[in-house]
């Protein structure tokens, strides 16, 4: 098999449909391909030097972004991170499962303190408390079901056009 | 009295199990699986409630993995609490040596009954896994 020249290489890089981050053997964030951004809406150039453990939680405040990491047998890379958005992954059953996992997060929360106020005898206070946090999860399932229509309705219209 | 190292990211999932838990069990929390494993070798606990997808260089199946093949471990009971609920990921948990599969949303109050038979009840009403 041929081997890529520099330039076929770099091509197939900013080509790539899913985002990709490589990472160094010290750690950092040296480079990022085209896709990252439009995947993340997070800049370029703001993770580049970023430390690994930094960049993991960064990446982690987007529940919507479906994430894989390999590890290299490479002398100067450690890792690639793989990142795409969930309602642009390829096949529908890819996009239900995950949709799926993200609203089970809230889902259990709901769920667990709501059997926890029907079956414990707390005070008022931690009441309230109990109450205020099931409101913020359904608040925040919310808005997962409507970014992830959101952005499933931009993608349908992109590939129409 | 037992001790249980609950390990999730998400800080309401670990708030409900600790106020499910607490009255018949010493807890202790880590965030990642890293973190839970570090915990581990210097303060072995009799179980573990720990999450799957969390960040971090290990997740909580590489950690459930570890634990397992690790002979000074392997007797920790291992309770997967997951978003991952197909089939397959239960059948990989499994196979990973996890005692127990909770899909999110579960039941507190069976979690806190699952680790009563397995942590405090006699021997012989054990359950060997459960996937709930």
């Amino acid at each position: 098999m041929k081997n890529l020249n520099i330039e076929e290489l770099q091509a197939a890089w900013q080509s790539c449909p899913w985002g990709i981050a490589a990472i160094n053997r010290k750690g950092e964030v040296i480079a990022v391909n085209l896709a990252f951004e439009q995947c993340t809406n997070i800049p370029n150039e703001s993770v580049i030097g970023m430390m690994e453990s930094t960049f993991d939680a960064l990446l982690l405040n987007n529940p919507l972004l479906v994430r894989n990491r390999i590890e290299t047998q490479d002398n100067n890379l450690r890792a690639l991170h793989y990142v795409q958005h969930a309602a642009t992954c390829s096949g529908n059953d890819l996009r239900l499962s995950r949709a799926a996992e993200l609203l089970r997060e809230p889902l259990a929360s709901i769920y667990g303190f709501t059997e926890l106020l029907l079956t414990q005898n707390y005070d008022e206070d931690t009441r309230r408390d109990l109450t205020a946090t099931l409101l913020e999860q359904v608040e925040f399932m919310s808005n997962l079901i409507n970014e992830h229509l959101d952005k499933s309705k931009r993608v349908s219209t992109a590939h129409k056009g | 009295m037992k001790k249980v190292l609950i390990v999730d990211d998400q800080a309401n999932i670990r708030t409900m199990i600790r106020l499910a838990l607490r009255n018949r069990f010493s807890l202790d929390e880590a965030l990642n699986a890293d973190a839970a494993y570090e915990h581990i070798l210097t303060d072995r606990p009799d179980a573990i409630v720990l999450d799957v997808i969390m960040p971090g260089k290990i997740n909580g199946l590489q950690l459930c993995e570890r634990i397992k093949k690790d002979e000074k471990l392997a007797s920790i009971h291992v309770v997967m609490v997951t978003a991952c609920g197909q089939v397959e990921d239960q059948e990989l948990g499994r196979a990973l040596g996890a005692n127990a599969y909770f899909v999110k949303p579960f039941s507190l109050l069976a979690l806190e009954q699952h680790l009563i038979t397995n942590l405090l009840a006699a021997p012989s009403a054990r359950a060997e896994s459960s996937i709930l």
